[in-house]
């Protein structure tokens, strides 16, 4: 019964986004004010029949109802209730409901902190999630129904959860991931809805930044959870691979921080309005686009979705309709926008231009990068690969002006500056770091000029993010979104250090190893020390026991193959010692005879810098959202006539 | 105005690549291999050290090169229906073997290890070969593209790949594919000789 109420549920909810997409819309446009006040209602029906609908799913889930054919396949009642119900968004069709649900969530969180904003615009916005919601739901409906049953014959268990899911990396990576990429609907709306109705201006930025800023925060999170799983469970002991599915995340997340900045130009001097709507557009357009390569079938990926032309030609209309409409919209309206600023060329403005038309170039390079293999194959010229050194040679290059400009842009006043004011500080900063990096030169030898290339720009962005801190007169009444900066920027130089001392220093053996033998890489001392079978919940397991020695300090590590039998699948589970400065990694291979494994070592330095800067930046985005000044705004209309009458 | 109609006429030209892509297998890799000629390497017989092979050897006749190890399931497989090509078809075919251990850091290979198993493995499933080329350093290998075992190139008279196949040649590949590119090529190798 309950699955049937869950599907009931989504049809149902359809109708109320149709309903959302047109009314409202219509309201706004013609001045009805009765049309207009129909939007929140339509939202809290939506979500409301959204949520129920997971609810139904999950439960099925919970309760082992292997009548339905998507818990079937991907559960089974010896999985851990955690599992069972993180298995919700294990597979496709659960996978575009939780979609859904974030979906209605952002739309509600729209509708519940929307209050001060003009009922109009507030309309416009709303549908606009709406007529975005409609696609989602056609598709469900029709080409991926999760509530399918298989009656009357059922069979007696499920298939089992994909083991390499069976993580908790995975019970929070995709919410994490899919809560960024749904969230830059919210900016998407925003400027679909400032484009319609002709007005733009910074108290618009003012209220799309907090949203924007949220959904990166969360696509950080995701996609670092993503790389730290990779990490972990592939057993490889690889963070990033340019797998086009990661690329498909990566992309919105460029345009996503292309965005942040410039609505920080848009927000504070009413300038690159044009350019801002284009990327708010884009950032959604992208987190579209990465649905479709990842649920089309159309490229090669760890990640894809088993699929169907049937659903790849769907989601393709729906791309469309979406971003070839929002893209028309904009050619033709953008320029009733005029940014009536002035800056001059050493000003903060340009800097800020110069990071957007970097971060830019970066996407670009990730999408033809991704994209080229396609259309080579499809026009015919056979097939190419494009893969890891192309992305890091280019990112290597790109690297450099971008984190040369970043590291002073925020001493840089807006509209106008002088070298002669800000001289004093570039040089302290400088000075201070050829000293540093000079200092790591020496301590950890680095021979690598790449290694020290990223190292001394990141050591320069870090220090001079303090020397900008420095420079601030009084630091305690600082604004959160400065912190917030500040903190983004420690994590932007904490995650390069990582990558280049990972990158260049790390050391790996592949060995044949028994019980009692003994390997060297990089002054650990591995051994081996005996290895035994142990028994899962779903799994068997061979459990091996390492010691390894380095100074004077012993390790334990414990690596893991383990054997899912429904599925009949093996996993490896990675042993690591994870530090500041180092992790140890062992990687239990294949068995080779009866007492030799296949074992790989691993000494990685600073590896956990990558996540940590994650983690740095996800504070930032925080910091940004807590500033004071977005729990003051006022109405979108008189703020903006306030803005006008003090310039 | 007009200048920003570029941006979606942009992305409707990657749409229509798109729509092309959704109907054509992202699996399967187009061959650049076929009409190349087969790339030269001098390498020693599996089974004695002494005797060394070049391209000319693989020239001449008509000839289905495999690449195959001990170590490859499907290799195995495939090992009695090659076998019976070359007694019914009188098919030529020259084994290129490729040792899946030899890479690793475990130390050097036991050749005589190896000989030992393939000439085991022969023996009980069927020699289909006239010699076998011994790959060690996949110089070879990584010419051909290799990118796994087991796969097979079909040599004209002059050198030229003309058939490329990875994965295993059954009754079903022979029919289909392999026997109509065969039997063409015997019938120009005939004429040529006349």
């Amino acid at each position: 019964m309950l699955p049937e109420i869950g599907h009931f549920a989504l049809i149902l909810s359809l109708f109320f986004t149709v309903a959302l997409a047109i009314f409202p819309m219509w309201g706004a446009q013609k001045n009805i004010p009765a049309l207009i006040a129909l939007a929140r209602p339509l939202v809290w029906g939506y979500f409301v029949l959204a949520s129920i609908s997971l609810f139904c799913l999950s439960w099925a889930f919970y309760h082992n109802d292997f009548s339905v054919v998507y818990v079937a396949k991907n559960s089974n009642s010896m999985l851990p209730w955690y599992y069972r119900l993180s298995a919700v968004w294990g597979a496709h069709e659960g996978s575009l409901l939780l979609w859904i649900w974030i979906l209605a969530l952002w739309t509600a969180g729209v509708a519940l902190f929307s209050r001060k904003l003009k009922k109009s615009d507030v309309a416009r916005v709303l549908a606009v999630l709406g007529f975005v919601s409609i696609g989602f739901l056609l598709f469900t409906l029709i080409t991926s129904n999760p509530f399918e049953r298989t009656l009357p014959y059922f069979p007696i268990d499920g298939r089992d959860l994909n083991p390499l899911l069976q993580d908790f990396g995975l019970i929070i990576h995709p919410p994490m991931l899919y809560m960024g990429y749904v969230g830059f609907s919210v900016a998407f709306a925003f400027a679909i809805s400032a484009l319609i109705s002709g007005r733009m201006d910074s108290s618009w930025a003012r209220w799309a930044r907090p949203w924007t800023l949220l959904a990166w925060g969360f696509l950080t999170a995701g996609i670092a959870l993503g790389s730290w799983w990779a990490y972990y469970e592939l057993g490889w002991g690889g963070w990033w691979f340019w797998d086009p599915v990661e690329n498909a995340s990566f992309m919105p997340w460029l345009a996503g921080t292309a965005l942040i900045h410039s609505l920080a130009v848009t927000e504070k001097r009413n300038a690159f309005k044009s350019w801002t709507l284009l990327l708010a557009i884009s950032a959604f357009s992208l987190s579209l686009l990465g649905t479709f390569l990842v649920r089309s079938g159309i490229l090669v990926s760890v990640h894809a979705f088993a699929s169907e032309p049937e659903r790849g030609i769907f989601i393709l209309g729906y791309l469309i309709v979406v971003i070839g409409g929002a893209l028309t919209l904009y050619a033709l309206r953008a320029n009733t926008l005029v940014s009536s600023h002035r800056y001059k060329l050493f000003s903060r403005e340009v800097l800020l231009f110069c990071n957007n038309v970097l971060l830019v170039v970066a996407l670009a390079v990730v999408l033809l990068g991704t994209l080229l293999p396609l259309v080579h194959k499809e026009l015919g010229l056979g097939s190419i690969s494009i893969g890891e050194p192309f992305f890091n040679k280019l990112f290597s290059y790109l690297y450099i002006p971008f984190a040369l400009i970043l590291a002073f842009a925020p001493l840089i006043r807006w509209k106008q500056d002088k070298i002669q004011r800000v001289k004093k500080d570039i040089l302290l900063g400088a000075v201070a770091t050829v000293f540093t990096l000079a200092l790591c030169y020496f301590t950890y030898s680095i021979d690598n000029p790449w290694t020290l290339v990223g190292v001394g720009l990141a050591l320069w962005v870090a220090i001079m993010t303090f020397v900008e801190l420095k420079s601030n007169k009084q630091i305690a009444k600082l604004p959160m979104s400065h912190w917030g900066m500040v903190f983004g920027h420690l994590g932007f130089a904490v995650m390069v250090i990582g990558i280049a001392m990972t990158t260049f220093g790390s050391v790996e053996r592949d060995v044949r190893m028994k019980a009692g033998d003994q390997v060297e890489l990089s002054g650990f001392t591995f051994t081996f020390e005996s290895i035994e079978q142990v028994q899962g919940p779903n799994y068997s397991s061979h459990l091996a026991d390492f010691t390894v020695q380095g100074g004077d300090k012993t390790y334990e590590l414990h690596a893991e193959k383990r054997f899912y039998p429904v599925q009949k699948s093996v996993m490896t589970e990675a042993g690591i010692d994870d530090g500041l400065m180092r992790d140890l990694y062992v990687a239990l291979g294949e068995q080779i005879d009866d007492d030799y494994w296949g074992v790989r070592v691993y000494v990685k330095p600073y590896v956990r810098w990558i996540w940590l800067g994650s983690i740095f930046m996800c504070i930032a985005a925080v910091f940004c959202i807590a500033d004071r000044r977005y729990r003051h705004v006022l109405s979108w209309r008189s703020s903006a006539d306030k803005a006008t009458s003090q310039a | 105005m007009k200048f920003k109609l570029i941006i979606p006429g942009i992305f409707l030209v990657f749409c229509g690549f798109f729509y092309s892509g959704l109907f054509s297998d992202p699996m399967n890799i187009e061959n650049v291999q076929v009409e190349r000629q087969f790339p030269s390497f001098k390498l020693k017989d599996l089974m004695d050290d002494s005797i060394e092979y070049t391209a000319a050897d693989v020239k001449g006749q008509v000839t289905l090169v495999n690449v195959w190890g001990v170590w490859c399931v499907t290799c195995r497989i495939e090992l009695p229906f090659l076998t019976q090509l070359r007694q019914v078809q009188g098919m030529r075919i020259v084994g290129v073997y490729y040792d899946n251990a030899a890479d690793a850091v475990f130390g050097d290979v036991d050749i005589n290890q190896t000989r030992k198993e393939v000439v085991q493995m022969l023996g009980q499933y069927g020699d289909p070969f006239v010699f076998n080329i011994y790959d060690a350093k996949r110089d070879l290998s990584l010419d051909l593209g290799i990118t796994g075992a087991p796969e097979h190139f079909l040599v004209d008279v002059d050198g030229t790949i003309v058939w490329h196949r990875r994965g295993d040649i059954n009754p079903r590949i022979w029919q289909d594919e392999l026997a109509p590119i065969y039997q063409g090529l015997l019938s120009k190798q005939a004429k040529g000789a006349n």
